[in-house]
């Protein structure tokens, strides 16, 4: 082989500690090499001609650019070799600077590591081999899983781009969290006026197929072509009828059903429509609360329906879908409160959660948009609002911010002092974090305009005294103790990951934090992608953030789904693993690990079990290959012999 | 083991008809060894032998000579005969689906030690004149031709069964005998590891090495284990990918037994007979037993208990990452 290697100074990035010019004249007595040289930006427009004039000239089959990380550029120097003619695996990257230049600040040092990992990439290079993509055709359909503001963002915008969709939503309505919302900030406007017209349009487009009530069930297959099944849960009512005309609700007699919608904050019927505005505005039974269902008698809505459609028999159903590309947009859930015993939660009925107050501020709420005291209905006047609670603290298991509960506080406490004008409003805070625009004008204006009370510090404790409750904390900034005397207290519970986000993920088959919110392929350059190539995130499943952040994740996802399917065929990595058949015994421990279900087992003609992995399915991840005891498996491109051959090189 | 000679043939003549063939164990070249058997037909059942000889782990056959992988299309079983130790190669061989339960008529015998030849040479003056063996309740009765000697029996059975903690089959189709008390408990700590681990770095270190050095890879420690399965696709004599090289030296001997050992870790069942075979008196086992305490310790699994279990090797559970 004719290799050239090509030594990057980066400016001063690399050459700063690195005598690139030692290191490309050492090169040149490495085996097969025939070319060597450095340059200041090999990456740059004259860079890379500079290698295609060398391939051509000194004919060389293999190229070794010894630079940056090759998640920086490895597919800008793939594609530079491959217009000169030759494959784009024939090409290594060593990475001397973020593995050398950068860490160190002994220059002799420095010249010696990037020699050998100079050294180490030839010797893998030489046993590169040509590897050719092969293309599968592209499914043109999308689903989209979770019916939030993020999903029905990207729902919408696949759906105006011409593509099918078909969305799946684990509550009876869509709508998330936002739905229950009653203003948003920093402008005010009210939530559902804005959300509601695009949940409509997503029941009115023709493209976009909606399972409300529903979740995935299995996954299987790969980018351009999964296999999606949906259980649709029971409703007890066919939907196909139901025209949500609501007089069930009026005489089911069982009306202490747990209100989802309101936080629990008032009640409602064992069969209901979840809120006024609900998509699909169908009837649903809850099982747990209706008579029949649990006691064997009523029949009340089968009698009163005008259109019959009452099912006491229905089962859950497992539809199958296709689907080419999926968008992730799962959401959240709230920390629960009484993981803080000294914070009342749960066991004082005023102190309630943020969510609940913006139940209680909404008008379409439990009490009508007049804002009361779960307790005794009275309007409260003194209310202290206490953010980070679940959020920040390492004791709880919860180090990061919610990145929300700042702005959401101050929209509440300007909404109560609008409503209520001679209300006191306090914030206990840690520090306040509105980075967005225009948020933190609007702090300001909570403090300046609406006179809030910020008071920076812990709260330590809540206790009643009557029918009030005693804050009592400190003040850090002044370093005094407070105690107010408060008729409301309203905790900003952090965002957690979605309950069923774990075992979605693994379903799916891309990888969470140790919070539970998906990861995004790289944080700074691929933030909607996934490690599983054809899936997408959208929202706060992927990190708490609030509605515009969600809302331009599912215009971006979209746009990535978009750019997917605006090819007939998508090429696959030939980096994937690949069975030696001669070698394998048929063991079968690789399609047991494979995370990915790319490895299936067949048996041949003469009755031997050989393991056969499906190359479009294939992430490359290489776990097949660490557990196949004889390494029949091999990963392409990163070969046992390749990897042996740099580490022996080493020791040469 | 008693002597169950009698017993195992009895019950196999009752049974023989619905088996297509028995692996068991008869008499050897020499009153100190016994050897595998198939019993193929009526007249061989009058071979069989089962007694402190009775030392092979014969389930390595159904892995490695026979296809017990699916049910026979006729229902006809093949009979094995297992101690405890093997019965556990038989549930790990179970788990990974080399042998069909379906396929194998199991015969457990209980069994409160095998024999070490190298001890019994090392114990009586002139091993060349023994005439028979036999363990008597604690004893070990040793017939010469100049006479019998009797020895406490633990010093002559082997290293694994002085720390054996299931010496009555965890799995069996019929139990020839009673149960037998193991002489550890399942928790205990293995002492032939700890006793190792008191050595310092250095020491434990020449040990393995004079240990290891001795090393001819001859492989028969590979060929006799029941899990080691891939035969002549192993990866010490293939050159694609060339992990080893045939150089004698250390290294390549070190990562051999090391390539080995991982190989076996969370499925290695202490059978003992990669020791037992090799010919030049290395203790190959000890490496997998310290591995086996590492999994069972961090992992809390010890392989060949439940054939429904999945080996935590051979699973890929993100939640163990939290990936
Ligand atoms: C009290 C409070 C006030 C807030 N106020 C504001 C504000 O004023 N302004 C602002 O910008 N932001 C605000 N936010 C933040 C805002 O709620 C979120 O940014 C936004 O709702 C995120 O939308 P999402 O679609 O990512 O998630 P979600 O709204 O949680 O939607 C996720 C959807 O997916 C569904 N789902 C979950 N798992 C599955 C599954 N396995 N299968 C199918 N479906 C599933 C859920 O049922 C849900 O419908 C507030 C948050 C809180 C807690
Ligand atoms: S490299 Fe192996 S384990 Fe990983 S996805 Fe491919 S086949 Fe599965
Ligand atoms: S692990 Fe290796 S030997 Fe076993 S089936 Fe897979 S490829 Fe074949
Ligand atoms: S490694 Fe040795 S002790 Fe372990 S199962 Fe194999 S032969 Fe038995
Ligand atoms: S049996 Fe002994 S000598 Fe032979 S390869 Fe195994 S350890 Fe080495």
């Amino acid at each position: 082989m004719r290799i050239g290697v090509f030594i990057c100074q980066c400016g001063t990035n690399i050459a700063g500690t690195v005598d690139t010019r030692a290191v490309a004249k050492k090169a040149m007595e490495f085996p097969d090499v025939v070319f060597a040289v450095d340059y200041m930006y090999t990456c740059s427009e004259p860079g890379q001609k500079e290698i295609q004039d060398a391939i051509s000239s000194h004919r060389l089959q293999g190229v070794v650019v010894a630079a940056c990380s090759p998640r920086m550029h490895e597919p800008t120097f793939r594609r530079a070799v491959k217009k000169a003619g030759i494959n784009p695996y024939m090409f290594e990257q060593a990475n001397i600077r973020e593995h050398c230049s950068w860490i160190g600040t002994d220059r002799e040092a420095n010249t010696r590591k990037a020699i050998d990992m100079v050294r180490m990439s030839v010797e893998k290079l030489r046993r590169n081999q040509a590897l050719f993509s092969t293309q599968v055709a592209v499914n043109k359909r999308v689903l989209v899983i979770g019916g939030g503001v993020a999903g029905i963002q990207a729902a919408l915008d696949c759906s105006d781009g011409g593509l099918e969709v078909v969305m799946v939503e684990r509550e009876p309505s869509i709508g998330g969290k936002m739905a229950k919302l009653d203003k948003t900030f920093p402008t005010i406007d009210c939530s559902s006026c804005i959300l509601g017209p695009k949940m409509v349009d997503v029941a009115q487009k023709e493209n976009i197929r909606l399972y409300a009530y529903s979740e995935v069930e299995a996954i299987s297959g790969y980018i351009g072509n999964f296999k999606v099944d949906i259980r649709k849960k029971a409703t007890y009512v066919d939907w196909n009828a139901c025209t949500g005309c609501g007089e069930c609700t009026q005489k089911c007699p069982s009306k202490k059903a747990f209100d989802h919608f309101n936080e629990g904050l008032g009640a409602t019927t064992a069969i209901n429509i979840p809120f006024p505005q609900a998509i699909p505005k169908k009837a649903r039974i809850d099982s747990d609360y209706c008579r029949y269902l649990t006691g064997g008698k009523c029949r009340v809505c089968e009698k009163i329906c005008p259109v019959k459609a009452i099912r006491f028999d229905m089962k859950d159903e497992i539809v199958t879908e296709e689907v080419g590309a999926i968008i992730v947009a799962s959401g959240y859930d709230l920390f629960d409160a009484r993981v803080y015993g000294e914070y009342g939660g749960g066991r004082y009925p005023d102190v309630i959660s943020a969510m609940q107050y913006e139940r209680i501020l909404s008008a379409s709420g439990p009490y009508g948009g007049h804002i009361r005291r779960p307790s005794d209905g009275r309007e409260p006047k003194e209310i202290v609002f206490i953010s980070c609670v679940g959020s920040r603290d390492i004791s709880v298991d919860r180090p990061y911010c919610s990145g929300i509960c700042c702005m959401y506080i101050a929209k509440q406490a300007i909404m109560t002092r609008d409503h209520i004008p001679d209300s006191n409003c306090y914030v206990s805070y840690m520090d306040i974090r509105a980075p967005g625009k225009g948020y933190d004008e609007f702090i300001r204006r909570a403090q300046e305009e609406y006179g809030v009370k910020y008071i920076r510090g812990r709260v330590g404790r809540i206790y009643p005294r009557g029918d009030r409750l005693v804050v009592q904390g400190a003040d850090t900034l002044l370093g005094v103790q407070v105690e107010i005397e408060a008729d409301l207290v309203v905790l900003a519970t952090g965002v957690e990951c979605s309950a069923g986000a774990r075992p979605l993920a693994e379903k799916l088959r891309i990888s969470y934090d140790q919070h539970g919110f998906y990861m995004e392929s790289h944080p700074k350059l691929r933030p909607v992608e996934t490690n599983t190539a054809g899936v997408f995130l959208a929202g706060v499943c992927q990190g708490p953030k609030d509605i515009p952040a969600s809302v331009g994740q599912g215009s971006a996802a979209a746009s990535k789904v978009q750019a997917l399917f605006s090819r007939d065929t998508i090429e696959t990595d030939p980096q994937v693993a690949h069975v030696n058949e001669n070698m394998c015994i048929g063991c079968g421990k690789c399609e047991q690990v494979c995370p990915f279900g790319a490895i299936r087992m067949k048996t041949l003609r003469d009755g031997s079990r050989k393991s056969e992995v499906l190359e479009t399915v294939c992430q490359g991840c290489g776990l097949c290959n660490a557990t196949c005891p004889n390494k029949a498996i091999q990963l392409r491109h990163s070969t046992d012999d390749q990897i042996l051959a740099e580490i022996n090189t080493l020791f040469d | 083991m008693d002597d169950k000679t009698n017993a195992l043939r009895e019950h196999v003549k009752g049974i023989f008809s619905n088996l297509e063939l028995v692996l068991g164990w008869e008499p050897g070249y020499d009153p100190l060894h016994t050897r595998p058997f198939y019993v193929r037909t009526e007249s061989d059942i009058d071979r069989l032998t089962a007694n402190c000889l009775s030392f092979q782990n014969l389930t390595r056959y159904l892995a490695k000579s026979m296809n017990a992988v699916d049910p026979a299309a006729d229902g006809r079983k093949i009979g094995v005969c297992v101690k405890g130790c093997d019965s556990r190669s038989l549930v790990a061989l179970i788990q990974e689906k080399f042998v069909s339960r379906d396929r194998v008529y199991v015969i457990g015998l209980p069994c409160r030690g095998t024999l070490d030849a190298r001890r019994i040479r090392a114990l009586v003056p002139d091993p060349a004149r023994i005439r028979s063996v036999n363990a008597e309740g604690d004893e070990l009765v040793v017939e010469t031709d100049r006479g019998i000697s009797r020895f406490a029996l633990d010093r002559a059975i082997a290293r694994k069964c002085l720390q054996c903690r299931y010496p009555n089959p965890v799995i069996h189709d019929v139990l020839i005998g009673d149960p037998v008390t193991p002489r550890l408990k399942i928790d205990a700590e293995n002492p032939s590891v700890a006793a190792v681990e008191a050595l310092s770095l250095e020491d434990r270190l020449l040990f393995w090495e004079n240990q290891l050095d001795r090393c001819i890879r001859c492989f028969a420690c590979r060929n006799a284990c029941p899990l080691c399965v891939c035969q002549n696709h192993c990866i010490m004599e293939t050159r694609m990918p060339k992990w080893i090289t045939q150089y004698r030296n250390m290294n390549e001997k070190f990562m051999f037994h090391m390539i080995h050992a991982l190989h076996l870790a969370g499925r290695c069942t202490e059978c003992g007979e990669c020791e037992r075979v090799c010919p030049v008196g290395i203790p190959v086992a000890l490496i997998k037993e310290k591995i086996n305490a590492i999994i069972y310790e961090m992992l809390d699994y010890e392989s060949g208990i439940d054939p429904e279990a999945v080996p935590p090797l051979l699973t890929f559970s993100p939640k163990e990452t939290g990936i």
